[in-house]
């Protein structure tokens, strides 16, 4: 039972990661690949404000939101201009750059040897979250929260203005609509919901190092939004439910141990190649994924 | 004067070369009238376009806006504005060969083409408070209102509210961007070929349109190749060539003159 609720709360926590990353590369056609930089930003001033302030779960969410929010104006401010690659490459450098820093840091960040112990949060304060159900009820309760936040936003005139920058910038330009300010909005709320699942995961592991946020996990993310499809909420929530419960499926195939993960990067690999050919929307997704 | 173009120049320069699209153009466009703008290919009309909206910079020369609204206000000049805040100064565009944003509906085409960015701001619709609701609203009861005046009553638009941009014909699509138009408190409006690749009962259709917008007040720059079309519609023609307005005049002074005759229409 416990297995199965671990696996219900890492996708919780996958939705809220694919969904942000769902808002600037489905909904503002900015292709980020720096989602796991929020998402190791948002984890480590969780752990700080955990282990040094130890408050209450609602304030260390806003706080790490907020900052999560202001680190991706570094990028966002610098390169939402960029058209296609180029923008692509300015997220790599972020994501990179932050990397190093986590990696690299040690006085702030421990750096390899990450920051353990980190408390599970205290729900309005008093009552401390510990446990497997504790944090599956949280989870799954903030990942409906989210899914019906970003159903809102995508339907709001806000999402209507993004839809518009991801066929055409120059109409919005020509509308009144300064689509670099829509960009910087989508970057935002994206980061600062990677930020909140970072918040979740480092809390309910209690221990986080560099190598959880890297290039490779930015890519794992854009893998399962461009799975389940861009541009809606079903796709990306879909596209988590894949990526997160295929491998555990694997387990039960009875490969080698040295043989699975490999073969999980080849099945993400093969499903991505096939569904360029035959749904480039992806499994549930609403737009196409553009060139 | 609504519009003064003074002396516009504009060169692309490519490798040791340097080519000249504008040179030393000038234009006055009155308030109230449809002006259209003819010229040969690559004459420089759209490139023209592109600077009075501010998509195009890096040139010389000086534009002057006259938005008068109720009260009279010296001339803005428009050279170093962005693109989005001349369109917030009253100026739309139509573009060249563009429909319908594809993955909106029609109606959120229509709303979308409204000044109010009322809602616009993340989250700010979330707890969907009754003023946002109503401006949401009144912006669907004024798209309502114009397809009505434009197409008749009980038109097949009216009911094609929610069927996505893509799902209309290109013809469709200019006939309801043109309609769009309406819904933003624009004072000039800058038409790029809007008969291009439409059908001769959709031409009429935008000619109706056309004349609709001039009596509601607004002004019209058209760039058109469709030489019976601007006969029938133009108040004042200016030909454009090397870079230049050559001529200014009425439709039939253009259309006589032997030297438009012999480098554009082709007539000896």
């Amino acid at each position: 039972m416990e297995y199965i609720l671990h696996i219900v709360i890492m996708l919780n926590i996958y939705i809220l990661l694919v969904l942000s990353a769902n808002l600037p590369v489905g909904l503002a056609n900015l292709l980020s690949i720096c989602q796991a930089a929020f998402y190791g930003i948002g984890a480590y001033f969780s752990a700080y404000f955990l282990l040094q302030w130890n408050l209450p779960f609602v304030v260390v969410a806003l706080i790490v939101m907020c900052l999560t929010g202001l680190c991706s104006l570094v990028v966002s401010f610098a390169s939402v201009k960029l058209k296609g690659d180029y923008f692509v490459l300015a997220t790599l450098a972020f994501q990179m750059i932050v990397f190093t820093i986590l990696y690299n840091w040690t006085e702030v960040t421990r750096g390899p040897y990450g920051i353990s112990g980190i408390p599970s949060v205290k729900l309005f304060g008093i009552i401390s979250l510990s446990g497997i159900y504790g944090y599956f009820a949280l989870t799954t309760v903030l990942s409906l929260i989210v899914i019906l936040l970003f159903g809102n936003l995508k339907k709001s005139p806000f999402g209507r203005v993004l839809t518009a920058i991801r066929s055409d910038e120059l109409t919005v330009l020509s509308i009144g609509r300064n689509p670099a300010r829509f960009k910087n909005y989508a970057f935002f709320i994206s980061a600062a919901f990677s930020g909140l699942a970072g918040l979740l995961y480092a809390s309910y592991i209690s221990y986080i190092d560099p190598t959880s946020f890297t290039l490779d996990e930015s890519i794992f993310i854009l893998t399962a939004l461009f799975i389940g499809g861009i541009g809606n909420i079903k796709g990306p929530v879909f596209g988590a439910l894949v990526v997160v419960v295929l491998p555990e499926i694997l387990r039960f195939v009875g490969l080698p141990d040295a043989m699975a993960a490999n073969l999980r990067q080849i099945i993400y690999g093969l499903i991505l190649v096939l569904l360029m050919y035959f749904k480039p929307q992806g499994l549930m997704g609403e737009l196409k994924i553009k060139n | 004067m609504l519009l003064k173009i003074k002396n516009i120049t504009l060169s692309f320069a490519k490798g040791k070369d340097s080519f000249k699209i504008l040179n030393g153009l000038n234009l006055d466009v009155p308030k109230g009238k449809i002006t259209a703008l003819i010229g040969g290919n690559g004459a420089g009309k759209t490139t023209l376009f592109n600077i009075i909206s501010g998509f195009q910079k890096d040139f010389s020369g000086e534009i002057s806006y006259c938005h008068c609204g109720l009260d009279p206000q010296p001339p803005l000049r428009l050279e170093n504005l962005r693109a989005d805040k001349i369109s917030r100064l009253g100026i739309g565009r139509l573009f060249q060969s563009k429909g319908l944003l594809p993955h909106l509906t029609l109606l959120d085409n229509m709303k979308l083409c409204s000044n109010d960015t009322s809602g616009e701001f993340p989250f700010a619709y979330l707890f969907r408070n009754k003023k946002l609701l109503a401006i949401e609203n009144e912006k669907e009861m004024k798209a309502k209102n114009i397809l009505t005046q434009l197409f008749g009553e009980n038109n097949k638009y009216l009911g094609m509210l929610n069927a996505m941009g893509c799902d209309f014909s290109y013809g469709e699509q200019r006939l309801l961007s043109l309609a769009g138009l309406f819904m933003g408190n624009y004072d000039l409006l800058l038409l790029d070929e809007p008969t291009a690749g439409v059908n001769p009962v959709y031409i009429e259709n935008i000619k109706d349109i056309i004349r609709k917008m001039v009596a509601a007040g607004k002004t019209v720059l058209l760039i058109e190749h469709n030489m019976l079309f601007v006969k029938d519609l133009a108040d004042i023609v200016a030909y454009m060539d090397d870079g230049q307005i050559k001529f200014t005049g009425t439709p039939n002074e253009i259309i006589n003159n032997q030297e438009v005759k012999n480098s554009y229409l082709g007539i000896e």
